[in-house]
């Protein structure tokens, strides 16, 4: 799946908005790695991301730790450049013999691997959307529903949260919430919502 | 999918949630139309009903189980024959080495960012690169729908079931690789009636700069200024 690739409104005129650390066990390799991604789910938690697998269905540290080994990989969303550095450095550490793919702005990406002294390895790229884009909705409902990589978020859900923060039965920051609510990989930016929801108010 | 009358009490919350907008209003009832439903399962997952009126089947029937493989992330169906709906493809690329230097990776996902995909619109792709001469990327769900590889026909009763989304992940040789961008951006357009991503993997180039990614901008293709990297972290340690 191409997951975090195609989310869009991100620019170089804004760095370091957000950074998304996926982290998964090859998965001939799955049954050799329980402890290394167990460690692994720790030390994201650690660092306090914006949102992480699971989290979504209610699932609290123990469950993601739990669940790490079994379903062989982790995603998680900062929005502190700072955090993802350092938890780079912390895994890297670790030497656990699992992928990282960190996705966000290139430019953002090879500065955490110039910090680390890691080197990009494999570069995947988005030329954008084709076929029948006028079925798209505007750019800031885009921003929102790309924030899924399943396309889970629907955007029928922001346009009702948009109306119910317009009426004041809502803050931005609980639409936020709502709206990273279907997508179980965690991968919703609650922040980012946050802040596209009070530029569509 | 379905709503259960006994239980409904029509508070329509549950209407915006679903992605593909299947939830609607029909002789006065609050109905997930069984057509357009794909079984992503989110209107359960969501919890937004306050009574459980949404409900799922015990057993989702072969081919519309299709549907949920292809739509629900957390859901693996093994009795289709496709374990889970997606793939490895870069995220494990340090350990697989299946993108190597002097070839380019696709992915063309019909259906996303919005509106899900007809099967019978991912065979249309599938024939199309099949006939283009692509090496398929084994790892893929999709592939597992081909029955016959020298033509790219899918399961024919497959064809009329509709996903979230469904990704074709093949490789080109690099020297071909703008003109596939070129001949692809072409044929979705004109070919299908989805909205479909096109992306591509290439492998970095020794100091961890990509010279594709440039190449593609040098030609006016615009790929997004963000995107994924694999850093390399499973070769940590077993640095020669």
């Amino acid at each position: 799946m191409t997951h975090t690739l195609n989310r869009t409104g991100l620019s170089d005129a804004r760095p370091a908005e957000e950074i998304i650390v996926l982290c998964m066990v090859h998965r001939a390799e799955k049954i050799r790695k329980i402890e290394e991604m167990q460690k692994i789910a720790k030390t994201i938690l650690k660092y306090k991301p914006d949102n992480i697998i699971g989290e979504p269905l209610g699932f609290g540290p123990e469950e993601i730790e739990t669940m790490a080994p079994i379903t062989g990989v982790l995603t998680a969303v900062f929005s502190d450049k700072d955090a993802v550095l350092q938890l780079v450095e912390e895994i890297k550490s670790q030497r656990p013999g699992v992928s990282v793919v960190l996705s966000g702005l290139f430019s953002d990406i090879h500065d955490v691997c110039a910090c680390t002294g890691l080197q990009e390895h494999t570069y995947h790229m988005s030329l954008g959307i084709f076929g029948k884009t006028d079925r798209l909705p505007e750019e800031k409902t885009l921003e929102i529903v790309t924030q899924c990589g399943h396309s889970l978020i629907s955007p029928h859900l922001v346009s009702a949260i948009v109306k119910k923060i317009r009426k004041g039965k809502m803050t931005c920051e609980e639409g936020a919430r709502q709206l990273i609510k279907p997508c179980a990989c965690g991968i919703g930016n609650p922040r980012r919502i946050e802040k596209t929801l009070g530029e569509m108010i | 999918m379905y709503i259960d009358q006994k239980l409904c009490e029509k508070c329509l919350d549950c209407m915006p949630v679903c992605p593909m907008g299947a939830i609607m209003v029909k002789d006065k009832a609050v109905v997930i139309d069984y057509e357009t439903c794909v079984e992503c399962g989110v209107c359960q997952r969501f919890g937004i009903c306050p009574v459980g009126a949404i409900q799922q089947v015990d057993e989702i029937p072969y081919p519309r189980i299709i549907r949920a493989v292809f739509s629900d992330p957390v859901q693996t169906h093994e009795s289709t024959g496709v374990a889970g709906r997606g793939t490895e493809e870069m995220k494990t690329n340090d350990v697989t080495n299946l993108f190597q230097e002097g070839k380019i990776g696709f992915s063309i996902e019909l259906g996303r960012p919005l509106g899900g995909a007809y099967l019978s619109d991912l065979e249309k792709v599938v024939k199309k690169v099949t006939s283009m001469g692509v090496e398929f990327a084994e790892d893929n769900p999709v592939v597992q729908l081909i029955t016959d590889r020298s033509t790219g026909s899918l399961r024919p009763e497959i064809l009329g079931e509709r996903v979230l989304s469904a990704i074709v992940e093949f490789l080109v040789p690099e020297a071909s690789a703008m003109e596939m961008i070129d001949e692809m951006g072409r044929f979705i357009d004109s070919e299908l009636d989805c909205v479909v991503t096109m992306s591509v993997i290439s492998r970095a180039d020794a100091e961890g700069t990509c010279a594709f990614s440039q190449r593609l901008r040098e030609l006016g293709k615009k790929p997004y200024p963000n995107g994924k990297v694999n850093i390399g972290m499973a070769l940590v340690g077993n640095e020669t």
